[in-house]
């Protein structure tokens, strides 16, 4: 283990056994992990995952009332009980706001604040409610909160008729000026989260070089201490400094080396070129971390908002953005409606994983809450109405199973508000919020 | 001991106490408490400082009483006759530096002469901390215990590659968003750049290559073109070489892609995304090149409401090449990716200089392991090694090959181990007994060796400096001398223009400014690449290729490319590339100041600031800081002026007041010489509605009209520019701020540069052959 944690190793959940294989690329089912039970209480993890330009409501939305998986929901049907339709919500600041349609609607999703007309550097939008969960969870975990994105990460610059891209590439807001860039190098994600170690390395290569890096220390110091001995008082204060970084880096290895077990396979290299591969990976990249509580706290956007995305792997190469915008042409609606099925089963992908890994009493999903969705509905008019969402993941105690009916032009921050509670986070109001959702109805 | 009457504390009396007593010390400057003799020595900063106030005119404040210039002429001569006696009679000291740990950019130029990898590995280290402007300052580098691990990791990886050959990379991708703005077209469509490469629609990045191999190229189409036109040419130039070009027709670019793919070898290459024929094949109403047939267009039949069969037809057709809202009239085609993926195909082991550079020894035995390592700890501690030093690393050898590697995991090993030992981190220079009568001894020749090699290329020694320390020939003058030509003319000096050139400037942080995008939509990656470059080639010029240092101040030529001809208006700059392009037609001249870069690092993201600008003239070009601001200065209200005040007119305001006046009567005129040159240095002559008044008056009653002559007049005071940039170089060479006891040596320095015809070279030689260069404080003062 490269890095010095600091933090009291019990509460790290073990990975036992043989490991977890996060290799390139994501065709193998996951080994699951035994898990050590927790001392502490059970934590409960957050992610919203989120897709852009809106979807074909009439192939999302179910005929009657009740929970039925439509056309684009159809991937997610073999976990019905684990599902939570939620229907009716709106973005209802988005109308309030000035600026590019999709900027507004995604700069202000997860904050129900009102986002600032500019592409310039004075971007000022809300605190998203994944930051707020951030926050508490800090203290417990190595790292606050993953923001991942698949597609274009900068924050300056115009990239929706005079909106910011700080608004249309990410969705998390630490504070109301602070917008937090996406991650979208699964290396850099795999390094942020397990240091610089080679997860390819089997157990007694990986024995030797920590043998080695041990001994090279052991004279490191020697030599060190021998020299300073011939020093005089200034340079021997310099070299000081020296020993005491080995000391702390040999404490920082003895500490890990209770917890020898981390994620086996292949580092990444950067971005896989098949979108498919791609989207699994960042999930898997989540689902590692969820597992080893590095982080409680994700989001993640499978396009920025207004994405031109090609889907040439599913029969669609134009970009995505223009077909949203149909007017009605069925060859248009077609392809759109094949996207939007595209990345609920690429999400699908994200449910079994947290399905399949044992947590605690039980899996990663009973104890997490997994938001899905967009902040646009119908692309075509830029509708914030009756949005495209639905929860995965039993945290706080939602039975799932079930369609919620939001009132109509609620906004979705009652939901957030909803979902806050659930996983422990108190807070009266957020955003525009009016009152909660009760999820269990 | 005076030679004349002291007329100092009469003046100072009459002048000077009423401001600078006990009770009310200005500035901080109490010189009631300063009378006698002695306190020229002891409080010499203060007494310097009373000189230099006096001579520019600053001291007394204008609105006082000015003394006669006799008097004022009688003070500062008595005083510099003084500190020249003390200076003269100063026990020489060249002072101590402290352990020197090597800097990021040391670290990786020392990782690629040892080893000949380049894999950056200083790329995710901390930030060096800095010190008087320079982040080699042995006293600021600390050694943190992350900063060790990443020592740890990066000797690996190096090791590893120049063992074992580079990491096998799986093809993968890497991405940069194009943040590409297009203004309004142009009013002349005839003359452009045909490669587009220097017009805003291109998007460049410079993208490091981490092995020969093959790569692959995808961009990401955006923008459109109006309704009809002929298609475009979208093309893939790598450093500034076509690779491929295609064709894409229809009005809405949102989102095509194209690809190619291509060898490339390893570095850092510059990618660019550019439009072929850019103003040409557009409808005849543009007034463009090559307008496109007037023929039947593909429309819909109406932008709102229900499509009709033929409209479904048409878009069956087109697809999302068309608009489905509007008939579109824009030029805006651009970029909004480009993904470099990679390497496809890669050569597998090590490179052939690295293994000659490792294995100097050819056999797989235990004996030739012990050689190889002796070898490397030899040259990795940049002086001859004992074999008690060499042992333990031998040791690490025997030890992997105990646990069962083989001879090549042992020898790496054991390198690894030498790559974090203080001998190879760090520079120390030991103490040593003085010379007789002297309370100073000389550095060791390998220790010499070092200071050489890590000022004029931030990396180690190579043999022949090596070889000539051990002969013990290197302090000779003829060999000094024959050496600092040599390494000056070597590949290798690029990194004293980096380092030096771009810690004295700062023009790197062009870098980060970022420009208000409403105020300057010319400003884009293509500019900001083009002013960082022509700064960087300039300044490389005159240091490798040994020109005047006060070129710096008013050169008359410059390095321009295309885009930089026509954002400075300079005609006849024709393509891409770099070129030496005489200045002396241009209203702008040359020299720093007609520099883009440091125009703009001088300036705020929504205006120019005379003061930024003058300040930076003051602390790097006269050696002469200001002081800080007193606290609580009000900032300039921006909101006020309506326009109608110019900016240097709304400025006159805050130097009514003589309190503000004494430091901003020397800074403001510097920067308002400057106005012509707007925040990202375009030459203007209004500022808003009001015309740009480029006068101004310095010290000494000097006047100047615009840029021009403002920089005639500063390289009138080139004494003062040649003190600073000795004492700069010195600073950076020595590792260490300056003292007191340096003085002599700067002085002694700076007054042999004339006669060198102030050649770079001239001022290096002289700084090698110092005193503080060649000898090291005896005993452990602190």
């Amino acid at each position: 283990m490269n890095f010095v944690t600091g933090k009291s190793v019990s509460r790290r959940t073990l990975l036992r056994g043989a490991g977890v294989v996060i290799g390139l690329p994501f065709l193998d089912a996951m080994q699951p992990a035994l898990a050590a039970p927790r001392a502490t209480k059970q934590a409960r993890r957050l992610a919203v995952v989120y897709v852009p330009n809106g979807m074909t409501m009439k192939d999302w939305t179910p005929a009657g009332e009740g929970l039925e998986f439509n056309r684009i929901l159809k991937p997610l049907e073999k976990y019905r009980e684990d599902i939570t339709l939620v229907s009716g919500l709106s973005n209802l600041v988005s109308d309030k706001a000035k600026g590019g349609a999709h900027a507004k609607a995604s700069g202000s999703f997860l904050s129900g604040a009102i986002p600032k007309y500019t592409a310039g550097a004075d971007v000022h939008a809300g605190t998203t409610f994944d930051q707020l969960a951030a926050q508490q969870f800090a203290a417990e975990t190595r790292v606050s909160s993953l923001q991942l994105g698949c597609e274009d990460s900068r924050m300056i610059g115009n990239c929706d008729t005079g909106s910011s891209c700080a608004y249309t590439n990410t969705l998390s807001w630490k504070n109301p000026d602070t917008p937090m860039a996406v991650e979208v190098n699964p290396r850099s994600v795999f390094e942020r989260l397990f240091g610089t170690m080679d997860p390819s390395l089997d157990d007694a290569t990986r024995a030797r070089r920590a043998l080695y890096k041990n001994s090279i220390l052991d004279l490191t110091r020697e030599s060190t201490q021998a020299m300073v001995k011939g020093l005089g008082s200034l340079d021997k204060r310099k070299l000081d400094e020296y020993l005491t970084a080995i000391r702390e880096v040999e404490t920082g290895i003895a500490k890990a080396e209770n917890d020898p077990q981390l994620p086996t396979g292949e580092k990444p290299s950067g971005i896989p070129f098949s979108y498919a591969a791609y989207v699994k990976l960042m999930f898997d990249l989540q689902a590692i971390a969820f597992q080893a509580d590095l982080t409680r706290v994700s989001t993640m956007m499978l396009g920025r908002e207004g994405s031109v995305r090609t889907y040439p792997e599913i029969g669609v190469p134009d970009p995505h953005h223009p077909l949203t915008h149909h007017r009605g042409h069925p060859d248009f609606i077609e392809k759109v409606a094949k996207i939007n099925c595209f990345h609920v089963e690429l999400f699908s992908h994200f449910v079994a994983k947290l399905k399949n890994t044992q947590d605690g009493d039980g899996s990663l999903l009973d104890h997490s809450l997994v938001l899905y969705g967009g902040a646009l509905s119908e692309g075509n008019g830029h509708s914030v109405h009756d949005l495209p969402l639905l929860l995965a993941g039993h945290a706080g105690g939602l039975r799932g199973g079930r369609r919620v009916m939001a009132p109509l032009q609620s906004p979705a921050t009652n939901l957030f508000l909803s979902m806050l509670d659930r996983i422990g986070v108190e807070k009266e109001s957020f955003g525009d919020s009016t009152g909660r959702i009760d999820l269990n109805a | 001991m005076a030679q004349t009457p002291n007329p100092v504390f009469g003046f100072a009396k009459k002048n000077c106490y009423g401001c600078h007593n006990k009770a009310n010390p200005s500035g901080d400057v109490d010189l009631t408490s300063m009378k006698l003799e002695s306190d020229f020595d002891e409080h010499r900063e203060v007494w310097e400082r009373v000189v230099s106030k006096i001579k520019s005119g600053e001291m007394p404040p204008s609105s006082l009483p000015r003394p006669a210039l006799a008097d004022r002429d009688a003070v500062t001569k008595y005083l510099e006759a003084e500190f020249a006696r003390q200076d003269r009679t100063a026990k020489p000291d060249p002072g101590k530096v402290t352990a020197r740990r090597l800097n990021k950019a040391e670290y990786t130029n020392t990782l690629r002469d040892l080893l000949g990898v380049d894999i950056q590995p200083a790329e995710s280290f901390p930030n060096d901390e800095a010190a008087y402007g320079f982040d080699n300052i042995a006293d600021a580098l600390s050694l943190s215990p992350v900063l060790l691990e990443k020592y740890l990791y990066a000797a690996e990886r190096a090791v590893r590659t120049a063992v074992f050959g580079p990491e096998k990379l799986k093809p993968a991708g890497v991405h940069y968003p194009s943040a590409v703005r297009i203004p309004v077209l142009p009013k002349d469509l005839l003359n452009y750049d045909k490669t587009g490469l220097s017009t805003h629609h291109a998007a460049h990045v410079m993208h490091r290559f981490p092995v020969d191999g093959e790569y692959s190229f995808r961009l990401v189409l955006n923008g459109h073109r109006p309704q009809g036109s002929d298609p475009v040419n979208p093309a893939l130039f790598i450093d500034g070489k076509l690779v491929k070009s295609w064709i894409e027709e229809g009005e809405d670019l949102e989102g095509r892609i194209v690809e190619a793919r291509t060898m490339v070898k390893a570095g850092e290459h510059l990618v660019s995304a550019s439009y072929l024929n850019l103003y040409e094949g557009l409808p005849p109403k543009y007034g463009g090149p090559k307008p496109s047939d007037p023929k039947e267009v593909p429309t819909l039949s109406s932008p709102k409401g229900k499509l009709t069969e033929k409209d479904i037809e048409l878009l069956r057709k087109y697809g999302t090449k068309l608009k489905t809202d509007r008939a579109e009239v824009r030029v805006d085609n651009r970029y909004e990716s480009i993904d470099v993926g990679g390497p496809f195909t890669q050569t597998m082991g090590p490179n052939v200089a690295s293994a000659q550079r490792i294995f100097a020894c050819g056999l797989q035995t235990d004996a030739c392991a012990g050689t190889i390592v002796r070898t490397f700890v030899r040259r990795a501690y940049r002086r001859p090694v004992t074999a008690a030093e060499v042992d333990p690393y031998v040791k690490l050898y025997a030890l992997a090959r105990k646990s069962g590697d083989s001879f090549k995991e042992g020898v790496a090993t054991a390198l690894q181990g030498v790559l974090v030992s203080p001998h190879f981190l760090f520079r120390v220079e030991q103490d040593r007994p003085s010379i007789a009568g002297k309370n100073y001894a000389p550095v060791s020749d390998y220790e010499l060796a070092s200071r050489l090699s890590y000022f004029l290329w931030s990396s180690m020694p190579d043999e022949t400096l090596l070889r000539l320390a051990g002969q013990k020939a290197l302090r000779q003058p003829l060999a000094l001398k024959a050496q600092v030509t040599r390494m000056l003319r070597d590949e290798k000096a690029r990194s004293l223009v980096e380092n030096f050139a771009g810690q004295w400037l700062q023009y790197k942080n062009v870098d980060v400014i970022k420009p208000d995008v409403e105020k300057f939509p010319d400003f884009d990656e293509s500019l900001r690449y083009s002013m960082k470059r022509e700064t960087a080639l300039f300044l490389e010029n005159l240091i490798r290729q040994d020109g005047s240092v006060l070129d710096v101040l008013d050169a008359k030529h410059s390095y321009l490319n295309e885009r930089l001809g026509r954002f400075y208006g300079v005609p006849g700059v024709v393509g891409h590339e770099f070129r030496r392009v005489d200045m002396s037609g241009s209203k702008r001249g040359g020299g720093i100041l007609a520099q883009a870069s440091v125009l703009t690092t001088s300036s705020y993201s929504t205006r120019t600031s005379p003061v930024l600008r003058g300040k930076w003239i003051l602390e790097n070009l006269l050696h002469a800081p200001p002081p800080p601001p007193p606290p609580a200065v009000p900032g300039l209200d921006e909101a006020k002026g309506d326009g109608s005040l110019s900016l240097r007119q709304q400025m006159e305001e805050h130097r009514k007041n003589p309190a503000c006046a004494s430091c901003h009567s020397r800074m403001d005129p510097l920067g308002f010489g400057l106005e012509n040159f707007d925040a990202i240095g375009k030459w203007r002559d209004l500022d808003g509605k009001v015309a740009i008044d480029p006068t101004g008056t310095l010290p000494g009653n000097r006047k100047f009209a615009g840029p021009i002559e403002l920089k005639g007049l500063l390289a009138q005071d080139r004494e003062a520019y040649v003190k600073g940039l000795t004492e700069k170089l010195l600073t950076y060479a020595l590792g260490r701020g300056l003292e007191r006891a340096d003085k002599p040596a700067v002085n002694a320095i700076a007054a042999k540069v004339p006669a060198g015809q102030y050649r770079f070279s001239a001022l290096i030689e002289e700084i090698v052959k110092s005193l503080p260069f060649q000898m090291r404080r005896a005993g452990d003062a602190s």
